[in-house]
């Protein structure tokens, strides 16, 4: 499934993020995100607007059209 | 000894660079606030402090990023400090390896251990530093506990002989790595380490290609990259040499972590979680930003600001006039010498100074956004609106401290990892109305909307913002067309700001306006003044023969059709390109008034309400101030586009004031 379709609250590994842009991917790679790490929905924001993700104890947001990239398995 | 200050964004670095030093810098948490190369003197006078800008890793993406690249590559120093956040040491660990790699002395200064141990994070910083081979403090940076201890072993660190950390990348890499250093020039190798230098290649930092394709051919360098990466894709399984390189990075992160790092369950409540429930929250996010900058501009201008201000006012024009004139006629200054400090200095540049408690309580304000972590945050809830005009969520960050001054705003523009969003933020944040502007408003809604103060002001604040994501829109469909837009961020968790911290980056960016007082605006109020005094024919002439009539003469005019065509009204808008507060000290000169009401007062007479306000509106878009036009030539690089930032506010702000007046006027106002 895709991040994009994750609940509010729900956790989830990352499997595969080989779509998303390569700019976007580098920058999740220095906060470290990459594939086989867990996440977890903390919000999204309305209208298709960003998505804020917690990673490790850290928050970070990033936008919808990246979500829809980012190939996830819910846990 | 020259040292180098490193870190991750948010790490406290900037908090650490001030308790090392000493020196009065600006403290804030959000990635962008260090921008420019800061210097400053260890307290022990061991060395100086190279402060650099917050990354992740040494290869860069923004502007702000590229810094530090430049800066390995070209300066010389001799060591690191190294700041490292122990709640997020996995990432933060990342940037170490390669400062490692680089082999200069390094010392570990281990900040937030209380953060990291609410979360359950105990890290052994003897362990660490044992498997770090480098020495490691635990210090808390916004207090400065440990920062002693550090700085004694930045003393030392001379006399340590650091050899660079070698990992072993694997057979296809390695062969790369040394491939290159064969053809790298000798000479190199006394300043760098070819071994990094060819890991931060191949990784495609940009800055160090850019670096070796002056000593190898571009075609040699690109035939190695293309060829180690085929191999290394095909003897790991990986899709490029930067995942290769970062996953072997990361297994001996992880074996060091497993050394040093005991985990346990968290036992305090997370505040960060809880608060940004409520403010990030889907449906009040927006809501609760918008009301918190209508309580900010209550509070500077109506509840706070405008009593103090007002207070300031009557002392400058009674005590402070009084007490200068009778010295002046004691000591028996000449009348010229008189006119001169009492009609054109205390009229021109106290006529600016008494704004200063509403300027002071907008920095604070903008301060303690920065510093408790809530700025990310504004970025994050504005980002669909920021993406719906082809601009992203960060580029509001430098718009919020343009309302402050425009110049550190388009400065913050550099964390902005997308070239023409950067582009479009520097040429737009000048349209926010910064508090040099402020006097400006505070002049004509005093003479003309005592009841609707802040409404009126509020609605100058919103017009720009508003003017902005429309320009920006236009722009970026037209002359500043790309494809991919980043938007990557990072929300800090909230910090309660330090009250010694929050004075100080108030007083930073104050300063600004106090020392602006003492040049340009006196400088600026001197000249005026004596373009008032003298005339065409003659000195000692009546205001409407003398120079600057003669000036303000030719623009006006052109302002006519917007409602304000005296010469008063010209001279005071051209001499405000120096600086918008002299647009004040110009009329307060030029209307020959003891203090601010009376000025109100014969305002009434000369402008309209509608004129006021269009007035107003001129002045907020009209033209970029002198510093902001040098900062933009500075940031962009290009004089076309400083020219293009000039002209399009000017024919902006006349085609929008023109429809304001006389629309104004065609429904009867």
């Amino acid at each position: 499934m895709l991040l994009s379709e994750l609940n509010r609250g729900e956790k989830a590994r990352i499997v595969d993020l080989s779509r998303v842009n390569d700019m976007v991917k580098r920058r999740l790679l220095d906060l470290g995100v990459m594939e086989g790490m867990e996440i977890q929905l903390k919000e999204r924001m309305p209208f298709k607007g960003p998505f804020m993700l917690n990673h490790g104890g850290q928050c970070l947001g990033i936008r919808h059209q990246e979500a829809v990239q980012i190939e996830i398995k819910r846990l | 000894m020259n040292l180098a200050l490193l870190g991750n964004p948010n790490t406290g670095k900037t908090s650490l660079f001030n308790n090392l030093t000493g020196s009065y810098e600006y403290v804030g948490n959000w990635s962008g606030v260090t921008v420019e190369k800061k210097i400053g003197t260890l307290k022990n006078k061991a060395g100086q402090l190279i402060d650099l800008p917050g990354i992740y890793t040494l290869n860069p993406l923004s502007k702000d990023e590229g810094v530090v690249s430049n800066f390995f590559i070209h300066d010389s120093f001799d060591g690191i400090v190294n700041i490292v956040d122990a709640s997020q040491l996995e990432r933060n660990l990342n940037l170490t390896i390669q400062l490692l790699e680089f082999g200069k002395p390094l010392v570990i200064g281990l900040n937030m251990n209380d953060v990291a141990k609410n979360r359950g994070i105990y890290v052994d910083e003897q362990k660490l530093s044992t498997a770090l081979h480098v020495p490691v403090t635990s210090i808390i940076a916004r207090t400065g506990k440990g920062c002693s201890l550090l700085r004694d072993q930045l003393a030392n660190l001379q006399t340590i002989e650091q050899q660079p950390l070698i990992l072993h990348y694997g057979a296809a890499l390695e062969k790369g790595i040394e491939a290159l250093s064969k053809l790298m020039p000798k000479q190199a190798a006394n300043h760098f380490p070819h071994r990094w230098l060819a890991l931060q290649f191949f990784e495609s930092n940009q800055n160090v290609q850019d670096f070796l394709a002056a000593f190898i051919s571009t075609e040699t360098l690109k035939a190695l990259y293309e060829e180690t990466e085929q191999a290394v894709q095909k003897g790991h399984g990986v899709n490029s040499l930067s995942q290769w390189i970062y996953t072997v990075r990361r297994t001996y992160i992880d074996s060091i972590i497993e050394q040093a790092v005991d985990r346990q369950s968290a036992h305090s409540t997370n505040w960060t979680d809880r608060i940004d429930a409520v403010v990030t929250n889907k449906v009040l996010g927006l809501p609760i930003f918008l009301l918190c900058m209508l309580l900010l501009f209550k509070l500077t201008f109506d509840w706070l600001g405008t009593p103090l201000s007002d207070a300031l006012d009557s002392f400058f024009s009674g005590p402070l006039t009084n007490w200068l004139s009778w010295i002046l006629t004691s000591i028996g200054a000449s009348s010229f010498i008189q006119a001169l400090v009492l009609n054109g200095i205390i009229s021109g540049v106290g006529g600016v100074l008494v704004f200063m408690p509403q300027i002071f309580i907008l920095f604070f304000f903008i301060s303690l956004l920065e510093d408790s972590g809530y700025m990310a945050r504004v970025a994050l809830v504005m980002d669909k609106v920021m993406e719906s005009v082809g601009l992203n969520g960060k580029a509001f960050i430098p718009m919020i401290i343009g309302f402050g001054c425009n110049v550190p705003g388009i400065m913050a523009a550099r964390t902005i990892e997308q070239p023409k969003e950067r582009l479009l933020t520097i040429l737009l944040t000048p349209l926010m109305s910064c508090s040099a502007r402020l006097p400006v408003y505070a002049l004509f809604v005093g003479a003309f909307f005592v009841q609707y103060q802040t409404i009126i002001v509020f609605s100058l604040y919103l017009l720009g913002i508003v003017m902005a994501l429309l320009l920006a829109k236009l722009f970026s469909m037209t002359i500043l067309k790309e494809e991919q837009s980043l938007f990557v961020i990072e929300l800090p968790p909230y910090r309660l700001p330090q009250s010694k911290a929050l004075f100080r980056s108030t007083w930073d960016k104050g300063k600004g306006f106090i020392r602006k007082a003492g040049t340009f605006i006196f400088g600026g109020s001197v000249i005026i003044w004596l373009l008032t005094y003298a005339g065409p024919h003659g000195l000692n002439v009546q205001m409407d023969d003398s120079f600057l009539a003669l000036v303000g003469g030719f623009a006006a005019p052109l302002l006519a059709p917007l409602g304000f065509g005296t010469w008063q009204a010209g001279a005071a808008l051209i001499t405000g390109f120096l600086a918008k507060e002299v647009v004040v000290s110009s009329m307060n000169i030029i209307y020959h008034v003891p203090n601010v009401d009376s000025l109100q007062g014969l305002m009434a007479t000369q402008f309209t309400p509608l004129a006021a306000f269009t007035f107003m509106v001129f002045v907020l878009l009209y033209i970029p101030c002198l510093a902001t036009v040098g900062t933009i030539r500075k940031e962009t690089g290009s004089a076309k586009w400083t020219y293009f930032s000039i002209i399009y506010a000017l024919v902006l702000a006349y085609v929008l004031s023109f429809v304001i007046y006389q629309g104004g006027k065609l429904l009867g106002f």
